[in-house]
C-alpha cells in the first residue's frame, strides 16, 4: 500500500531538519508515486520515465527547501515532477505529436484520483481496521468476498458484514459532514 | 544509475534545511547585490551632499515610498514564484497601486505648478541618466537574485524572471535615491519607472534562460 500524504509529510519534515533515515524513507516511498506520475504520461517508454524519475529525486534533493511545512506535500511533488516532465518535453521533443499530447492531457485526471485516494486513506482510517481492510480489499482493490476473506483469514460472513458496517458508518459520517 | 543507489547517494547528503530557506536565500541575494550596488554609487556617483537634510523632507521619502512598495511587493512576488506550487497570483495587479498613487502625486504637482514649469518638473537636471543608472545599477541584485534562484524551484520562469527583475530594479531605485538629487513626482514617475520597467522587461527576456532547473 502506498504511503499517505500525512506519513510522506512526516518523513519529509524529518529529512528536513536532517533525519537520514526519514529521508531515505521519504524518497523510498516517492519512487512508485513518481514512476506512475511518469508512467501514465509517456507510455511504453520505460527508460525515459526512469531517467525523470531520477531527475525528479535530485530536484526534489536539491530544492527540498523550497517546500513549505505547512502545505500538502504530494501536490508540491507533483509539481516539481511536472515541471521536470515539461523541460523534458522542451528538450527533447521540440515538437510533442498531437496524438502523444491527448494522452497526457488525459492522464491529468491522474493527480484528482490520488487526491481522491488520500480522502479515502484519511475517511478509511476512522474505521476499525478490519473494517477498513474489508472495504478496501472488496471495494477498492477488486477482490471478490471469497478471496479477501482468505487472504484476512476470515469466514466470508465476517467479510460482509465488516463492509456492511463500515459502509454505514462511513455513510453516517459523511452524512454528518455534508 | 541505479535509483536505489542515487537514493543512498541523496539520503548520505539529508543536512537540515532552515524552517525559511526561501526567504533567507533570497534576502541573502539581495542583501550581497544591495551591498555592490551601494559601494558602486559611492564610488561611482556620490551620495547628495544634503542627504541629511533631504530626509527630514517630503520628496525624498515620496521616491523611498514608491521603489521600497514597489520593491515589497516584488520580492512578495519573487518569493511565492520560487515554489514550484505556487498557485495564480492576482494579488500582482496590486503592483500597480504604487504606480497610481505617484500618477495622482504627480498630477496634482502638475496641476500647482504654471505650464511653463513642466518640462523643469518632468525632465529635471539628470533625465539623461537616471533611467540608465537604475537599470545598470540593478544588476547586481539581478545576479544576487539569480545566485538565490539556485536553490529555488520556480515554475513560470518568465514571470518569476520579470518579478526578480522588478524587485532588483526597485531595490537599485531606492538606493539610487540616495544619491538622486531630484524632487519631482513627474520625474520619478517617468524616468525611475522606465529604469524599473527597463530591469522588469531583461529579467522577464532572460529568466526563462537562467531560472531553468
Amino acid at each position: 500500500m502506498r504511503a499517505s500524504e500525512e506519513q510522506l509529510r512526516i518523513w519529509m519534515i524529518g529529512g528536513l531538519d536532517g533525519d537520514a533515515d526519514a529521508y531515505t524513507a521519504l524518497l523510498g516511498a516517492l519512487v512508485p508515486l513518481l514512476r506512475s506520475f511518469f508512467g501514465r504520461r509517456l507510455r511504453g517508454a520505460a527508460d525515459d520515465v526512469e531517467d525523470l524519475v531520477q531527475e525528479t529525486l535530485m530536484a526534489i534533493h536539491a530544492r527540498r527547501g523550497t517546500y513549505d511545512r505547512t502545505r500538502p506535500f504530494v501536490a508540491w511533488v507533483y509539481a516539481v515532477a511536472r515541471y521536470k516532465m515539461i523541460d523534458q518535453f522542451r528538450r527533447t521533443r521540440p515538437m510533442v505529436q498531437i496524438e502523444g499530447l491527448e494522452e497526457i492531457l488525459v492522464a491529468e485526471g491522474f493527480e484528482d484520483a490520488c487526491a481522491a485516494r488520500m480522502d479515502l486513506d484519511r475517511l478509511l482510517g476512522g474505521l476499525s481496521p478490519k473494517q477498513a481492510k474489508a472495504i478496501r480489499d472488496t471495494k477498492v482493490d477488486g477482490l471478490s468476498v471469497m478471496e479477501a476473506a482468505q487472504a484476512a483469514g476470515l469466514s466470508e460472513a465476517d467479510v460482509k458484514v465488516s463492509v456492511h458496517r463500515g459502509l454505514k458508518t462511513l455513510a453516517a459520517r459523511l452524512r454528518g459532514q455534508g | 544509475m541505479q535509483t536505489e543507489d542515487l537514493i543512498r547517494a541523496l539520503a548520505s547528503d539529508a543536512r537540515p534545511v532552515p524552517r525559511h530557506a526561501v526567504e533567507c536565500r533570497v534576502g541573502i541575494g539581495l542583501a550581497s547585490g544591495g551591498i555592490v550596488t551601494l559601494a558602486a554609487i559611492a564610488a561611482a556617483l556620490g551620495f547628495r551632499p544634503d542627504l541629511g537634510v533631504a530626509m527630514q523632507a517630503f520628496p525624498f521619502w515620496m521616491k523611498w515610498a514608491y521603489t521600497l512598495s514597489l520593491g515589497i511587493g516584488a520580492i512578495a512576488a519573487t518569493l511565492h514564484l520560487a515554489r514550484p506550487d505556487a498557485a495564480r497570483a492576482p494579488w500582482l495587479w496590486l503592483l500597480a497601486l504604487p504606480f497610481g498613487l505617484l500618477l495622482a502625486a504627480a498630477v496634482s504637482e502638475l496641476i500647482r505648478t504654471p505650464v511653463d514649469g513642466w518640462q523643469r518638473l518632468w525632465l529635471g537636471h539628470s533625465w539623461t541618466r537616471c533611467s540608465m543608472l537604475v537599470a545598470s545599477l540593478s544588476v547586481p541584485l539581478f545576479v544576487g537574485l539569480l545566485w538565490a534562484f539556485r536553490r529555488l524551484a520556480p515554475t513560470r520562469l518568465r514571470l518569476a524572471g520579470a518579478m526578480a527583475g522588478l524587485a532588483s530594479g526597485a531595490c537599485s531605485a531606492t538606493l539610487y535615491g540616495l544619491h538622486c538629487p531630484e524632487a519631482s513626482a513627474t520625474f520619478v514617475l517617468t524616468w525611475y519607472t522606465l529604469g524599473m520597467v527597463l530591469a522588469t522587461l531583461s529579467g522577464a527576456l532572460i529568466g526563462p534562460r537562467f531560472l531553468r532547473w
